[in-house]
C-alpha cells in the first residue's frame, strides 16, 4: 500500500523537508560551523542566526554569480553506468526486493535516508555529509536520449546535447565560457582554471577555454622535479615563446605558465589535512590531487575526474562484493575530499554523474543490464543537502521506462545547469545546454 | 559529373618535396631516408609504397620473430593461451583440464595467479574501507621470507613439466631436446630459496633446465622472483617459451602486450611504410577497444593481420566485408548478440521463458536487436554522420545483420551466419527493399554503402585529414571522391588522386600538420635511428602521452586533427619523452649518436649553413637537424639548442619526469610484467652527452612537433 500511495503521489520533493533542523545542523543556530563565514564575497555572515535561511540563500547565490569568487566546481563521472538502484535504495519499493531476488539491499542493511530510500552501507562515509547537510541526492536522473550505449550515453553526458554527436565541445567548457571572466593577475585566465586528472582532456571539458590534463602532478614538470625550473625547461620555453607556430606557441605559453605556478606551488611537499586519508587507487589519487591544486590556490574553477567499473553484468552483489567495493572507494575518496578541503569546502559544489542506470530486475547472472535513469549526488558548502530531489516515478511493473528500467524524470541537465548557473555563474544556460530549454524556474533548488 | 577544378597552387619544391611525402607517407623519415627515396626518384618510391608484396621486409620480420604467439590462428591462439573463462570453466567443473603438461602448468599458475590478486583486491578494498594505509601484505611483499613449498605440489608439477618439455623442444630444435634429459627434481632445489639466491641459481642452468625450473616455480614464488629477475633469466629461451613464462600470471596480458608491441615494431621497422600507415590509418577507422572485454585482446592479433592489413591498400568493399565478418568487430559492437525479434531463436527463447520463467541461462540469452554495429556502420565506417540515415534506417539495418555471429565466442572464435537469429521479411534500407535472403541481405547492404556517393566522399575526407591538413580542400576532396567512385573503391585509386594533386604539394600543406602522439613517438624513434629491441616502454610511452593503442573505448577513434592532441599537459611529456629517448634512458630502445654523427654521406645538407668560422657545437649541431628534422629550424629554435648543449644533466632529470618504471597511465602499460625479455639497458652511459641533449632539444621543439 506504501508502495502504491509513493509511485502515484506526485511530489517534485519527496525528500524530508529539513526545515529547522536543517539549521541547527548546519550550524546557522549558532553552533560551531564554517558555514557562518563567507569568505571573499562582499559579505561577511558572523552571527547570522537572526537571518531567516531563504534570505540568506538568496544573498548566497548572487554572491556567488558575482564573478569568479573562488567558487569551484567538481565533477565526477562515474563510467559504466553505475546502479542506482543499488547505490540509493529504494526499500520501501516491494517490487525492488521481488526484481532483485538475490542483489537487492535488505532493509535491516541499508542507511535509512527519510524512511523510503536509504543508502548502500558502503556509503557510510556519506551518512553524515547527508545528515549535517552538505550532500543532496537526485534520483531518477538522467538523458533524454534512450541509447543504452555506453560510448553514446558518456558522449552525450559529456557534450551536454544528447542525441547529438557533432557537439565539439563539453558543458563544463562552455559553462566556463559563458560565465564571468576570471579575474586573475592581469586579468589572464589561471593556467589550471579547467583541469582533468588524466593523461587527456575528457570530453566533458574540450572546448574553447583552455583546459589541462594532468595525471601527475609531480610529474608535471621538464626535466626535473624540484622548486626550481629546469635549465632545459627554460631553453624549451624559449623556443616555445618565440616560436612562429600560432597554435603550438600559444599552447607552450599555457604549458611553461602552469609549470612555474605549479612548482611555486611545491606539489611534492603536500600533505592532506590531518587525519585525512584517500583510499588507494587512481581515483583517490586523482581527488587528492584537485584537493593540492585547488589549495594552492591556481586559480582552479573546474575540475574534473573519473572512476570506472561500474559496469556490472555479473555478479555485482548486494550489501557486499563487486558493487559495494566500488562504492566504498567513490564514498571514501569523496568524504576525504570533502575532509582535506576543511574550510575551503565552502565555495566547492560537487557533483557526481553516470551515463546511465541499470535495468530494475536482476540478469541472469547475478547483475544489471543497461538501464535508464539513475542517481547523481551534489555535495556542497551551499548546497541544500539532507534531501532526496526529483520526482520518483515508481517501479512497478507499469512505471518502468520500456518495461525494464527506472524512468528518467529529471534530465541530468537541469541538475548541472543549476549546478553550473550557481557555482560558475553560467547565466546564459541556453549556451550551456542548448536547446535543453533549463532555466533557473526549473531548477530543482539544490544550491 | 564535372570533374572539379585543378586549382594552380604555390607547390613546395625539390627537396622539400621528398620530406614531405616521407613525412606523410611514412612515420617520419630514418636517417638515411630522405637521400635513398630522392636517389630512387620520388613518384617511384610512392608507386612501389603502393604495392607492399614487392619490398622486401626481412629487418622487420626477424624483430617480428620475437612474437610467435601473433602469428597463431585465432582458435590455435585461444586454445594455446587459455584466457579468464577458459580458467574459471575449469575452476568450475565445466571444462576438462588441458591433457597437454605444459599447459597445465600454465592453467595451474593462472588459477593460483588470480586466487592471489582477489586476495590483494580484498585486502586493498578492506584498507580502503577501513581508510588505512595498506599494510605490507605477507604473500606479495618483497622482503618477505617465502612462504614454505608444497613439496607435494611442486613435484607432479615439475614431472608434468618434464613431460611438456619434449613437446616444446622438438619445437625448438633437435639440439635442444638433449638438454631436457636433465633431472627434472634438480631445479626444484632451489625454489624455497630467497629471490635474490634463487634468481643466481636459476641463470646458472642451461636454458632448457632454467626453462622447466621457472615453470615449476609457485606463483608466489614467480611473483617474488619477478624483480630481480634481468634477461640473464630468458637468455637462451626461444620465443615460444618467453611466451609462455609471460603469459604465466593471464595470458590476456600477454596477448594483448604482443599485439601492442609488434604492430609498434611494424611501424617503426616496417619497410613497406605506406601500408603501415594505411593499417595504422584503418585500424583507427575500424576501431575496436582491447578492453572492450576479456576476449577482445585475444582477437586483435587476426584483425590486424587478416582483416585489416591485407585490405589497407586494396578496395574498401573488401575491407568493409572483412571487419563485418571479423570476431573483433562482432564483439566490440555486440552484433554478435543481436537476435531478430522475430527470428526462430526468438520464438524458441519465448516458448522456453514460458516453460521455466526463471531459469538463470534464459534470462541472458538474448533475444532482441542490438542497434549497436547498424548505427556505427553506417555513421562512422560508411556514410558518415550526416550521410542521409535515419534511425529508422538504424533499426533495418540492424534486423539485416541479425545472424551475423560467432560460434563459440571463447574458444575457437569464428564469424558465422546463423540462420536461426536471422530476423525474417523484406528490409528497407536507405528508401531500397532488401528482400529476405539470410546472409546475402547483409552483403548487398555493405555493397550499397561501400558504393555510396556519401561513403566516397567520407572516406575522402578522413584521408585527406590524415594525409593533407586538418582543413583538406574541398577541390582535393572531390577529386579523391570521384576517383573512388570510378575505382568502385579501389584505395590505391584514391591515394593516387591524392598524391598527383597540386594541394597535396601546396605550400598551405607543407608542415601543416601537428603529429598526434602515436606519430611522434614513432617519428622520434625513427628520425634518431634508435635499435628497438623491446618495445614495451615505447607501450608505455603511449599510455602517458595519452593515446594508447588499441585503447580508445568509443567507436569514433581518435582524432587526426591537432585539437585533442596540442594541450598543455601533453607538450610537458612530449618534452621530457623526447630527452628520455636521445639520452638512451628507454629501456629496450638504445640510440648511438656517435655513430650516427659519423655517417656522412647518407644524410643530405640541409640549407642552412653555419658560416666560415667552423664551431664544433654548431657543427654538430647543424648535423643534427640534417639527421633528425632533415631541414633547418628557426634561429630561436638553433639557438636555445646551441646555449643549452653545455649542461648535460638536464636528461637525468627528465628521466625522473618520465618515470617507465611503473606505468603511470590507465592503458596496458601497468599489466606489464617487468624483467622476462630482455631489456639492453638503459645504459645511461653515454659517449655523447652534448649531442643527447641538442637531439633532445631538437626532437622536443616546436619543429619537430609537426610533419
Amino acid at each position: 500500500m506504501n508502495t502504491m500511495r509513493q509511485a502515484l503521489v506526485d511530489t517534485s520533493d519527496w525528500g524530508c523537508d529539513m526545515g529547522g533542523r536543517d539549521l541547527a545542523r548546519r550550524g546557522l543556530n549558532g553552533g560551531p560551523s564554517r558555514r557562518a563565514f563567507l569568505k571573499g564575497g562582499a559579505l561577511v555572515l558572523v552571527g547570522t542566526s537572526v537571518i531567516p535561511s531563504f534570505l540568506l540563500r538568496s544573498v548566497m547565490a548572487e554572491a556567488t554569480t558575482a564573478a569568479a569568487n573562488g567558487k569551484r566546481l567538481v565533477v565526477l563521472f562515474q563510467r559504466g553506468a553505475a546502479d542506482g538502484l543499488n547505490i540509493v535504495v529504494p526499500y520501501q519499493e516491494k517490487n525492488y526486493y521481488s526484481m532483485r531476488p538475490s542483489i537487492a539491499i535488505k532493509q535491516q542493511d541499508v542507511l535509512d535516508l527519510n524512511g523510503f530510500f536509504g543508502l548502500h552501507p558502503s556509503l557510510a562515509s556519506f551518512k553524515p555529509l547527508y545528515d549535517q547537510g552538505y550532500l543532496a541526492i537526485v534520483h531518477a536522473a538522467g538523458s533524454t536520449d534512450s541509447s543504452r550505449s555506453h560510448f553514446d550515453a558518456q558522449d552525450y553526458m559529456e557534450s551536454g546535447t544528447p542525441g547529438i554527436k557533432s557537439t565539439q565541445d563539453g558543458w563544463l567548457n562552455r559553462a566556463l565560457l559563458n560565465g564571468p571572466a576570471p579575474d586573475g593577475p592581469g586579468g589572464k585566465p589561471s593556467a589550471f582554471r579547467a583541469v582533468a586528472l588524466g593523461t587527456q582532456v575528457p570530453r566533458t571539458l574540450q572546448g574553447k577555454v583552455p583546459a589541462i590534463a594532468v595525471s601527475n602532478l609531480a610529474d608535471f614538470s621538464v626535466g626535473g622535479k624540484g622548486p626550481q625550473t629546469s635549465s632545459i625547461s627554460n631553453a624549451f620555453q624559449a623556443m616555445y615563446d618565440e616560436s612562429s607556430d600560432a597554435v603550438l606557441h600559444g599552447t607552450g605559453q599555457e604549458t611553461f605558465e602552469a609549470v612555474k605556478m605549479l612548482k611555486a606551488a611545491d606539489p611534492a611537499k603536500y600533505t592532506p589535512a590531518a587525519g585525512v586519508t584517500y583510499p588507494n587507487g587512481s581515483f583517490g589519487n586523482s581527488l587528492k590531487q584537485i584537493a593540492q591544486l585547488m589549495k594552492a590556490n591556481l586559480g582552479v574553477e573546474a575540475a574534473f575526474s573519473d572512476i570506472g567499473g561500474w559496469d556490472t553484468h555479473q555478479n555485482q552483489g548486494a550489501a557486499t562484493g563487486q558493487l559495494a567495493n566500488r562504492l566504498t572507494e567513490f564514498a571514501n575518496g569523496i568524504s576525504a575530499f570533502w575532509k582535506d578541503m576543511g574550510d575551503e569546502s565552502e565555495n566547492i559544489t560537487l557533483v557526481t554523474m553516470s551515463e546511465f542506470g541499470r535495468t530494475a530486475r536482476q540478469n541472469g547472472t547475478g547483475g544489471t543490464d543497461h538501464g535508464h535513469a539513475n542517481v547523481m549526488f551534489v555535495l556542497g558548502g551551499q548546497v541544500k543537502g539532507g534531501k532526496i530531489y526529483g520526482k520518483w516515478p515508481g517501479l512497478d511493473n507499469s512505471q518502468l521506462n520500456e518495461g525494464r528500467d527506472l524512468a528518467v524524470t529529471t534530465d541530468f541537465r537541469r541538475v548541472l545547469g543549476e549546478a553550473a548557473y550557481k557555482t560558475l555563474g553560467a547565466k546564459n544556460l541556453e549556451a550551456v545546454f542548448p536547446g535543453a530549454r533549463v532555466s533557473p524556474s526549473e531548477f530543482l533548488d539544490f544550491v | 559529373m564535372k570533374p572539379a577544378p585543378v586549382v594552380k597552387l604555390q607547390e613546395i619544391q625539390g627537396q622539400q618535396r621528398v620530406l614531405h611525402a616521407l613525412n606523410r607517407l611514412m612515420f617520419g623519415p630514418r636517417p638515411s631516408d630522405v637521400a635513398a627515396v630522392q636517389a630512387m626518384g620520388l613518384d617511384k618510391w610512392f608507386e612501389q609504397q603502393l604495392s607492399p608484396a614487392t619490398i622486401s621486409d626481412s629487418v622487420l620480420e626477424a624483430k617480428l620473430a620475437e612474437y610467435p604467439a601473433m602469428n597463431l590462428p585465432l582458435a590455435e591462439l585461444q586454445r594455446k593461451f587459455p584466457g579468464p573463462q577458459m580458467i574459471r570453466a575449469i575452476v568450475d567443473g565445466k571444462a576438462p583440464m588441458p591433457t597437454d603438461p605444459l599447459m597445465r602448468a600454465m592453467v595451474e599458475d593462472q588459477k593460483e595467479f588470480y586466487k592471489l590478486q582477489q586476495k590483494a583486491l580484498a585486502a586493498r578494498t578492506a584498507n580502503a574501507a577501513e581508510g588505512m594505509t595498506p599494510a605490507s601484505d605477507g604473500e606479495m611483499g618483497m622482503g618477505q621470507p617465502p612462504a614454505p613449498v608444497a613439496t607435494a605440489k611442486v613435484r607432479t608439477k615439475a614431472q608434468q613439466i618434464a613431460d611438456g618439455m619434449k613437446a616444446l623442444d622438438a619445437e625448438a630444435g633437435p639440439e635442444k631436446a638433449t638438454e631436457a634429459a636433465a633431472d627434472p627434481m634438480a631445479p626444484v632445489a632451489g625454489a624455497g630459496a630467497p629471490p635474490r639466491e634463487l634468481g643466481t641459481k636459476l641463470t646458472a642452468m642451461e636454458p632448457a633446465d632454467r626453462f622447466r625450473a621457472i615453470m615449476a616455480l609457485s606463483p608466489n614464488e614467480l611473483q617474488r622472483l619477478r624483480p630481480a629477475a634481468g634477461p640473464a633469466l630468458t637468455a637462451g629461451f626461444t620465443p615460444e617459451q618467453k611466451e609462455i613464462l609471460i603469459a604465466l600470471p593471464g595470458s590476456v596480458r600477454m596477448i594483448a602486450l604482443e599485439a601492442m608491441e609488434s604492430r609498434l615494431m611494424r611501424d617503426i621497422y616496417s619497410e613497406r611504410q605506406l601500408e603501415a600507415v594505411m593499417t595504422d590509418f584503418w585500424l583507427n577507422h575500424f576501431n575496436v577497444y582491447v578492453r572492450k572485454n576479456q576476449n577482445e585482446a585475444y582477437l586483435l592479433p587476426s584483425f590486424e593481420r587478416e582483416t585489416i592489413r591485407p585490405n589497407a591498400l586494396g578496395n574498401f568493399e573488401t575491407l568493409l566485408v572483412a571487419t563485418a565478418k571479423s570476431p573483433a568487430m562482432l564483439e566490440y559492437l555486440d552484433n554478435f548478440r543481436s537476435v531478430g525479434p522475430d527470428s526462430a531463436q526468438a520464438a524458441r527463447i519465448k516458448r522456453a521463458k514460458e516453460f521455466a520463467p526463471n531459469a538463470k541461462l534464459l534470462q541472458q540469452a538474448s533475444a532482441g536487436l542490438n542497434e549497436n554495429y547498424g548505427r556505427e556502420l553506417m555513421e562512422l565506417h560508411t556514410l558518415g554522420v550526416n550521410g542521409g540515415y535515419s534511425q529508422a534506417d538504424v533499426t533495418q539495418v540492424a534486423k539485416v545483420f541479425t545472424g551475423w555471429g560467432l560460434d563459440k565466442p571463447f574458444q575457437g572464435t569464428n564469424y558465422v551466419f546463423d540462420e536461426r537469429r536471422h530476423e525474417p521479411g523484406t528490409k528497407t534500407v536507405l528508401g531500397k527493399a532488401i528482400k529476405e535472403n539470410g546472409e546475402k541481405e547483409g552483403l548487398e547492404v555493405l555493397h550499397m554503402l561501400a558504393t555510396s556517393p556519401a561513403t566516397a566522399h567520407f572516406i575522402s575526407t578522413k584521408l585527406a585529414v590524415r594525409f593533407v591538413s586538418d582543413t583538406p580542400p574541398a577541390a582535393l576532396v572531390d577529386r579523391m571522391a570521384e576517383s573512388f567512385l570510378k575505382s568502385n573503391g579501389d584505395l590505391k585509386s584514391v591515394l593516387r588522386t591524392m598524391y598527383h594533386s597540386p594541394e597535396f604539394w601546396s605550400t598551405e600543406a607543407y608542415r601543416a600538420k601537428v603529429k598526434t602522439p602515436e606519430e611522434f613517438v614513432i617519428s622520434a624513434v625513427r628520425a634518431s635511428g634508435a635499435t628497438v629491441n623491446n618495445p614495451q616502454s615505447l607501450v608505455q610511452s603511449l599510455d602517458k602521452l595519452g593515446m594508447p593503442l588499441y585503447g580508445m573505448q568509443t567507436p569514433n577513434g581518435y582524432s587526426w586533427t591537432q585539437d585533442g592532441w596540442v594541450s598543455t599537459g601533453a607538450l610537458v611529456s612530449r618534452m621530457n619523452f623526447a630527452l628520455v629517448l636521445t639520452s638512451d634512458r628507454i629501456p629496450g630502445v638504445q640510440v648511438d649518436w656517435t655513430r650516427l654523427l659519423d655517417e656522412k654521406p647518407k644524410v643530405l645538407p640541409v640549407s642552412y649553413s653555419p658560416g666560415p668560422t667552423v664551431d664544433p657545437v654548431a657543427a654538430k649541431e647543424k648535423r643534427l637537424e640534417e639527421i633528425l628534422l632533415g631541414q633547418a629550424v628557426s634561429e630561436r629554435t638553433r639557438a636555445t639548442v646551441i646555449g643549452q648543449s653545455t649542461d648535460t644533466t638536464v636528461t637525468e632529470q627528465a628521466m625522473t619526469q618520465f618515470d617507465l618504471g611503473n606505468g603511470g597511465g590507465k592503458g596496458q602499460g601497468r599489466y606489464i610484467p617487468r624483467g622476462l625479455r630482455p631489456m639492453n639497458g638503459p645504459n645511461g652511459a653515454l659517449e655523447d652527452a652534448q649531442a643527447a641533449v641538442m637531439a633532445g632539444l631538437l626532437l622536443g621543439s616546436p619543429e619537430f612537433q609537426r610533419r
